[in-house]
């Protein structure tokens, strides 16, 4: 009855129409408007640049830092960070290049690979700017410039070079009196050395493996026995995994797998990665990048590094690659962008801070032989097997064309993952990888 | 009632006004998109360079050369016979069990309607564990007895080995679903009326038979939506191949809906991705179809009349 006298008095539908209008004025409003001109004017013209990134919270606090100094240097120039985590954060920046307004693209940005963007024209070629300002890009490690290349400028400085070195746990090498791996040690010594590290039960349950590396790595086995994965990896003509430098790379850690010394790939991903397992004593050996040193120091382990053995007469062949800084080819502000990167880019500026943060190798070989990296007071110890194997880098490991991902996604991992599964032969499985991989790059009209 | 009478006949504007705001939302977020993803498919497009035309090309690779849209197609083929037939036969047990009238029914409903509401990650996840053969809890009993006994047992190396890995996931999803189906199940047992199993008792039938003869007719119309939303469950199975495989080991646990994220945001082919797209909604429309057709043969209506 109260209800019905209520109604009447106001109007259900008035009522109903009014929530309504509310809703729609709510949901149509346009969210802040975008008044940031205002504020920059007021602030005598200071220029806003924004900087894209992906990383955990404590990668972001390490950019955070490195604006604060730039900005400390130079007053007329905000850092304005945009950080997304790793697996939103290449979608998003193609929504925002695929809207094609500048004013949200940001103008400087961390990407990887570098050619499938430069080939798409988002990329400011950096070509102009470094020979307009005398920038020195002989300090880059060799081959590294080559990874944010495309047809021949450079479109990207990478940041640091996630070269791999091998991580060994001192304790459980002293527990069984193994000798501690040096840069005279063949594969040969690994394994012989695997013997001893690996632990197995009686019922054949492995208590440790010796050895533990992500799979996506195997290419570095392949490129020590001079091997590799197409016969050009910048305009393929064909696969070059059924040769025999490939086949007897896989061959061996095959070998290495069925004994027991390495540790399946995806076993180690289910257990929660190669720091895990290393860090419980799962695996005596890792092979990874300098991004775990900083874990394994606040861990407190008791760990050094050192190269990573090759075959008897192999190279090495760490990996020439690192996500790049670049600058979009939208940016209403490249003078500036420009300015922040060649900062970024520098022993001074932003390599410094990112290399005594502990969580890169970088890109800058007067970076990594400055006291900020080689004397830092941390472990690992053998912090020369960085240098070596920098120094002895190679490009090569992936593809610097766009189909690349899918060569690798849709034939090449899976084919690896049947191999050593045991599904197939090392032979029989690489022929199986080529034949398809031949048939893609016939299909997609290579070599272009 | 007077009230009522006062409205207009052709009164219905409010009726589309109180539909407006989910119409705006489905307009936004679904047919557009629908609508987009089917022109997209003509074109390739990597989100970063203009479209470009190209005909029926991103269906006919798919169809005459794309081994692994095979290998995609046997994977979820797979899934749909092994999870729909299991997930309804394990419902209904589980469903008739409870339904015997038994103390604490609400806390054995509670408990395996609980993976339901469980996030799929989550659930993934620890189901990766499990299933791991050094430490895995399932593995770690098969070792205690080979170690204890001797036997030459080893556990199967479930996540990274293609035959046990369709499996394991067809186990995860029978955890997580099973609840759906039970809970619906139950609820058509209860309105099964007692007087068909007093009367089929009466005329001397067994448990069995009773079953067969009356249960199984009496919720037949149950089944049949629970297998067509189960097969259209199973035809977009993803999260639990996404978080627990990979996809992998070497493919085994790629399906269709992986297929298409792989295709549209790992290689960046939109294009590709949304011709995947369009050939599954065209195998689920079929296939749904069918199951309407042929549910005529075995799915029993009571009619209304009648009772």
């Amino acid at each position: 009855m109260q209800f019905k006298l209520w109604q009447n008095r106001f109007g259900f539908k008035a009522l109903i129409v009014l929530a309504f209008a509310a809703l729609l004025v709510s949901a149509c409003a346009p969210i802040a408007p975008a008044d940031d001109g205002g504020m920059a004017a007021m602030d005598d013209e200071k220029v806003t640049i924004t900087w894209a990134m992906w990383g955990s919270p404590s990668e972001v606090a390490t950019h955070q830092s490195v604006a604060d100094a730039f900005m400390e240097e130079n007053s007329d120039i905000a850092i304005e960070i945009l950080a997304e985590p790793w697996g939103d954060y290449f979608t998003k920046i193609q929504t925002l290049w695929a809207s094609g307004d500048s004013s949200v693209v940001p103008d400087v940005l961390f990407l990887s690979p570098i050619v499938n963007y430069a080939s798409q024209g988002v990329l400011e070629n950096l070509d102009p700017w470094i020979e307009a300002s005398g920038y020195n890009t002989d300090d880059y490690w060799p081959s590294l410039l080559q990874y944010g290349m495309y047809e021949g400028s450079v479109y990207g400085f990478p940041r640091d070079i996630g070269l791999e070195v091998l991580y060994y746990n001192i304790d459980i090498f002293d527990e069984v009196g193994a000798p501690y791996p040096d840069d005279t040690w063949t594969w040969d010594d690994l394994a012989a050395v695997s013997e001893l590290l690996t632990d197995v039960d009686d019922s054949g349950r492995v208590n440790r493996y010796a050895l533990g590396m992500e799979g996506g790595k195997w290419m570095i086995w392949v490129m020590q026995n001079r091997g590799t994965a197409l016969d050009d990896m910048r305009n393929p003509s064909r696969c070059a995994l059924a040769d025999e430098g490939a086949v007897e790379a896989v061959q061996f850690f095959k070998d290495m797998l069925d004994s027991n010394y390495f540790m399946p790939p995806s076993n180690m991903g289910q257990a929660g990665g190669d720091a895990a397992v290393f860090q419980s004593g799962q695996v005596a050996m890792i092979i990874q990048n300098a991004s775990r040193v900083s874990a394994f120091n606040a861990a407190g382990m008791n760990y050094d590094v050192s190269v990573i053995p090759i075959p008897a007469d192999g190279q090495r062949a760490s990996a020439a690659g690192g996500a790049a800084w670049v600058m979009s080819a939208l940016s209403d502000n490249k003078d500036e962008a420009w300015t922040f990167l060649s900062w970024l880019q520098s022993t001074d500026g932003g390599q410094r801070i990112y290399t005594a943060s502990g969580e890169i190798l970088p890109a800058l070989q007067s970076t990594a032989k400055s006291d900020a990296f080689l004397n830092s007071g941390q472990p690992p110890a053998n912090r020369q097997a960085f240098i070596t194997e920098g120094e002895n880098a190679r490009m090569g490991r992936i593809g610097y064309f766009v189909e690349w991902s899918e060569i690798n996604g849709s034939f090449i991992s899976p084919g690896r993952d049947q191999i050593l599964i045991g599904e197939v032969s090392v032979p029989d499985g690489l022929a199986a990888i080529c034949e398809q991989v031949d048939a893609f790059l016939a299909d997609n009209g290579f070599p272009k | 009632m007077s009230r009522w009478r006062r409205y207009r006949p052709d009164q219905q504007w409010e009726a589309y006004l109180f539909l407006l705001p989910s119409f705006v939302g489905f307009l936004i977020f679904v047919a557009i998109p629908v609508v987009a993803s089917l022109a997209l498919s003509f074109y390739n497009w990597n989100l970063l360079s203009p479209p470009e035309f190209a005909g029926l090309e991103n269906y006919s690779q798919l169809l005459t050369n794309d081994r692994v849209f095979r290998k995609v197609l046997f994977n979820t083929s797979y899934f749909i016979v092994t999870i729909v037939p299991l997930q309804l036969a394990f419902g209904l047990l589980l469903a008739v069990a409870l339904n015997q009238g038994m103390r604490g029914l609400e806390i054995y409903r509670l408990i395996y309607f609980m993976p339901v509401v469980t996030t799929i990650v989550a659930a993934a996840l620890v189901f990766q564990w499990f299933f791991n053969r050094d430490f895995g809890i399932l593995a770690a009993a098969i070792w205690e007895l080979a170690a204890t006994t001797g036997l030459p047992v080893r556990p199967p190396d479930w996540l990274n080995d293609p035959d046990w890995a369709k499996p394991a996931v067809v186990i995860l999803t029978l955890w997580k679903n099973t609840g759906f189906t039970m809970v619906i199940y139950l609820a058509a047992l209860q309105g099964v009326p007692t007087e068909l199993y007093d009367a089929a008792k009466v005329d001397g039938a067994s448990p069995w038979q009773r079953f067969r003869f009356v249960t199984f007719p009496m919720v037949s119309p149950t089944t049949f939506f629970l297998m067509v939303i189960q097969m259209i469950g199973a035809f977009q199975l993803f999260s639990e191949a996404f978080v627990m495989t990979q996809g992998g080991p070497a493919q085994a646990t790629l399906t269709i809906v992986y297929y298409i994220y792989q295709m549209a945001f790992e290689f960046q082919r939109m294009g590709r991705g949304a011709a995947v797209a369009w050939v599954l909604f065209i195998f689920i429309f079929i296939f749904t179809l069918v199951q309407t057709r042929l549910q005529r043969r075995w799915v029993h209506y009571e009619a209304g009349g009648e009772s």
